[in-house]
């Protein structure tokens, strides 16, 4: 039997990646924000890792915003959302597809974004590749629970973008503090502290939202 | 058809009323379907046909009363105003994918000729963002008989089709029934669709006011129906 939430997010990143806009717009969006800061250096200067890495982060909340209202409007077109609540799963599967397409749709633009930074801001990664990847990984399956849960809250509301936006910055601060400060620590700065030491908290986080989500989604988004 | 009390009911309303906030919808809607047979609901626009197909199908729970069926979700199908298409993804894309929901193993052979089956036979591999709005209905309905429902609600399913489609769509309904399903069916075409029915309910001035045979549907004077 297919997993359906693996179906789910199967769909959106076919519908997304077909059309091209809806991962265009957070890349080219993220591009801007890495380019428009990088000019912000005087000719010869350093850009400081730890602002490096809140550079990369915010990027990273944008693209959260942008890829979470395009997953959440496929399922307005004929109101698909319906069909999708009438399916025999629980809603909650809703959460998990989108959540997993969200998350693809997340590190593809990330992807864009970490050469950008290397590049525009002059960093070097000096630690290991695979513990940079880890917790951008694991921040980003963070930004994507929330992410995800609030996209479905948005959904119906006409000025839906800014009330995510409103509603999802606050919650993320203490997740974009520990990316901020693990990131500089992987570009070689490291004033921020061992990353371990702000492992617990992104973990508590994920833990915190992801079971959240699982509870709420159903309240959020399964009322007709 | 007969309907009997020693046939299998399906889904079952009892006292159902709703309200949206403080406005009342309808009050104590109460009626059994029967498998095997449509029920055929009608009334002017805003009676509450579209809320209490809603609450039948699951889709919002009544203020008031209960909505009994032993049918699983998996056997139950819903063709409405909205057609749940995506239109990025071809014909059997929509197919592929509400099949996956719905956990069916069916082969791309099957879902083609289900295609056929509504009249889409050339436009398998067509994107359905280029259909017009009578071939996005056929594409749904391709979707619920791809369920083999035992329970369907259809909200005014002929929206937008033209006569023969009306004429598959009908043909399709009546061999669903014929193989044992349950049918709600919501209709403005009176005229047109109550040979069809089995059962007719009538919602008028926020309560049930006609649920009874087609015939003596037909025989209440003109401004009762």
């Amino acid at each position: 039997m297919k997993c359906r939430p693996l179906a789910l997010a199967a769909k959106d990143l076919r519908l997304v990646f077909a059309d091209g806009a809806g991962i265009i717009q957070p890349v080219l969006l993220g591009l801007i924000l890495v380019f428009v800061f990088s000019l912000s250096t005087p000719v010869g200067e350093e850009v400081p890792a730890q602002a490096a890495a809140a550079i990369f982060w915010l990027a990273t909340s944008f693209a959260v915003i942008l890829v979470f209202n395009t997953l959440y409007s496929l399922e307005g077109a004929n109101q698909a959302r319906i069909g999708l609540l009438l399916s025999p799963m629980p809603v909650q599967y809703i959460w998990m597809g989108k959540a997993l397409s969200g998350l693809v749709l997340l590190l593809t633009a990330q992807i864009f974004f970490l050469p950008a930074i290397i590049v525009f801001l002059g960093q070097d990664l000096m630690v290991s590749w695979p513990g940079a990847l880890g917790t951008i990984l694991l921040i980003d399956w963070g930004l994507v629970a929330v992410g995800s849960l609030l996209g479905a809250m948005s959904q119906g509301h006409s000025a839906r973008d800014s009330l995510l936006s409103v509603v999802v910055f606050p919650l993320l601060v203490p997740l974009l503090l520990a990316g901020i400060s693990m990131g500089s620590f992987f570009l070689g700065e490291g004033t921020g502290g061992e990353p371990g030491s702000w492992l617990g908290l992104v973990l508590a986080f994920n833990a915190l939202f992801t079971g959240a989500a699982l509870v709420l989604f159903p309240f959020i988004y399964g009322e007709y | 058809m007969q309907i009997g009390d020693n046939q299998e009911v399906l889904l079952e309303l009892d006292r159902v009323s709703h309200f949206f906030d403080q406005r009342l919808v309808f009050r104590d809607v109460s009626l059994k379907l029967y498998r095997g047979s449509v029920l055929l609901l009608a009334g002017p626009n805003g009676a509450g046909k579209t809320t209490l197909v809603n609450i039948m199908s699951g889709l919002i729970k009544p203020v008031h009363g209960r909505v009994i069926t032993g049918v699983p979700r998996e056997k139950t199908a819903f063709l409405g105003h909205y057609t749940f298409i995506y239109p990025g993804l071809s014909a059997l894309g929509n197919l592929r994918f509400w099949a996956g929901m719905y956990s069916l193993e069916i082969s791309d052979h099957e879902l083609a000729k289900i295609l056929t089956t509504v009249g889409l036979k050339g436009f398998v591999h067509e994107s359905a963002g280029t259909f017009s709005r009578g071939m996005a209905q056929r594409l749904s309905l391709a979707r619920v008989l791809m369920l083999r429902p035992e329970l369907m609600f259809l909200d005014e399913p002929a929206t937008g089709m033209d006569y023969g489609s009306r004429r598959m769509l009908r043909d399709q309904i009546l061999e669903a029934r014929q193989n044992g399903a349950g049918i709600v069916w919501v209709s403005h075409s009176l005229e047109e669709d109550l040979d069809q029915a089995d059962m007719v309910m009538y919602l008028e001035n926020k309560k049930m006011a006609f649920l009874g045979r087609p015939a003596d549907f037909r025989m209440l004077p003109a401004e009762a129906g």
